[in-house]
């Protein structure tokens, strides 16, 4: 008897799995439990003691490299690391190599410039997406204008207020890569371990352990690991977005997988004494 | 023939890969100029290679419409999904915003794709949640060292795993943020360290053999 519903358990139809995370989503979606996430990892606190470093006027590359799939994990990170920016009144330019992050990008800068007065042109720029990342990444080591002499609109950027004193690698402070691709290993190759560019770097939760070689030698300064890290982000520069209020689903999706692994192997033990 | 469609791509590969090769070496200002022309001519490349592959994405579909292949209903999708981006980016100029208003691309990126994009990623939550249901099984020691850390990593990741570990293993003196930063900064980096070496090895071999002309499978068949 005990047998047939441990494998009936082991067994079961894996939509009711299905079911089973919507309602956990679903519930923490709606009713935030709002846990608290009492460590920030030291990745995320290195991002933030760099930038909040930087003297006021740097120019920052933020360089947003994700497309909706990955959005919910890395937008809360391009929102709060943009805030941090504005507030430390740092020029940002804004670049993408990933054809879906375009629409991302626009939307974003519609609304957090605005939370502190910034104003397009003199305190940030969007440049226009580019199809080949190295060669864009490589030019930009001589003569940024060779490849972004206009703005996403079609305007000329060297004349911009935002632009004065920026001519190659030597006068950007900061990297920024947020990406669900490659990019921020472009980013350390070919910009900071050439030329000595400090990098750093947000990516989803799932490629975070792929950075550590990276974080070990200081090639990448810090590193947000997917909602998480975003919400330690947010919690540092005290303005909680979608990451904070994220981290209750992701902590119910989590500790359900744990429970479920941990039951169907002791279902498979008893299974096997029996 | 043989001219045209071997030896002089060959020499192509081989002229202009050693000398892009070489500009990493040389900083000359000859060498940096060559250099941004290389640039400007990969991002053109790069822009028709997109093209191209539009025509080949379509004409794929195409014949699986034709030929009635299984699951051909959903080629007609992509055209759909084309038209649907397109459509509005051309009539919007390729903008997304008007001020602060959206423009049709911006409405058909913010209300097609960007769902349509997030759920598609989104369903992989739960794949991966009945897999480890029904897949994970502690069968050998290497399956338990692999549960063992993804337990500690799952744990370590959220408040409510931390608050877990607090409550059960509280009395130890190792905070669960130690035990995932042992993990991800000794036993993962290595491997990974191994993985990257091994790959960027692997990369400089196929590269010096495309250059000098041992590799050519992207010549095609003839």
């Amino acid at each position: 008897m005990l047998k047939e519903k441990l494998n009936a358990l082991l067994r079961i139809d894996r939509r009711w799995i299905f079911l089973g995370l919507t309602v956990v989503l679903f519930g923490a979606i709606m009713r935030p439990l709002g846990l608290i996430n009492k460590e920030i990892s030291k990745d995320t606190r290195n991002a933030y003691d760099f930038m909040e470093k930087l003297p006021a006027g740097s120019f920052v590359i933020l360089s947003l490299d994700y497309d909706p799939s990955t959005a919910p994990e890395l937008n809360p990170q391009a929102v709060a690391v943009a805030r941090h920016a504005f507030r430390k009144n740092l020029r940002v330019g804004v670049v993408t190599y990933a054809a879906g992050a375009t629409g991302l990008i626009e939307q974003l800068f519609a609304v957090v410039p605005a939370e502190f007065k910034k104003e397009y042109g003199r305190d940030y720029i969007i440049f226009p997406y580019q199809p080949s990342a190295v060669a864009a990444l490589t030019q930009m080591a001589s003569d940024l204008y060779g490849i972004y002499d206009k703005d996403k609109d079609g305007k000329d950027a060297k004349s911009m207020p935002v632009m004065l004193g920026v001519k190659n690698y030597k006068n950007i402070s900061l990297v920024v890569c947020i990406a669900g691709t490659q990019m921020p290993t472009y980013w350390v190759q070919y910009a900071g371990d050439k030329y000595g560019v400090p990098v750093m770097a947000g990516v989803t939760a799932i490629s975070q352990p792929g950075y550590g070689p990276y974080l070990q030698k200081k090639q990448l300064k810090g590193l947000l690991g997917g909602m998480k890290g975003a919400a330690e982000y947010e919690h540092l520069i005290d303005t909680p977005g979608k990451g904070t209020s994220g981290i209750d689903a992701l902590s119910l999706a989590h500790v359900m997988v744990v429970g479920l692994i941990i039951v169907s192997n002791i279902a498979m033990v008893i299974l096997k004494y029996l | 023939m043989k001219l045209i469609k071997k030896q002089i791509p060959l020499a192509i590969v081989l002229v202009f890969g050693t000398l892009t090769l070489l500009t990493y070496f040389v900083p000359h200002k000859r060498s940096v100029n060559f250099l941004e022309t290389m640039n400007k001519w990969e991002n053109i490349v790069a822009a028709f290679a997109f093209f191209l592959g539009l025509i080949n994405l379509f004409y794929s579909h195409y014949t699986k419409i034709s030929r009635k292949a299984d699951g051909w209903g959903y080629s007609i999708f992509v055209y759909i999904g084309f038209l649907a981006i397109a459509i509005p980016a051309y009539v919007s100029h390729g903008k997304n915003m008007d001020g602060s208003v959206l423009t049709w691309m911006g409405w058909a990126f913010k209300y097609i794709y960007n769902p349509l994009s997030a759920t598609m990623f989104a369903v992989l939550a739960f794949y991966i949640v009945s897999t480890a249901y029904k897949s994970f099984r502690i069968r050998s020691l290497q399956a338990f060292v692999l549960f063992a850390a993804a337990m500690f990593l799952i744990l370590g990741n959220v408040p409510l795993g931390q608050m877990i570990w607090d409550k059960l293993f509280g009395w130890t003196s190792y905070a669960i943020s130690d035990i995932v930063d042992w993990i991800m900064h000794v036993p993962a980096i290595a491997g990974k360290r191994g993985i990257m070496i091994g790959i960027a090895i692997g990369v400089v071999v196929t590269a010096l053999k495309i250059i000098f002309g041992i590799e050519r499978q992207y010549l095609g068949k003839d």
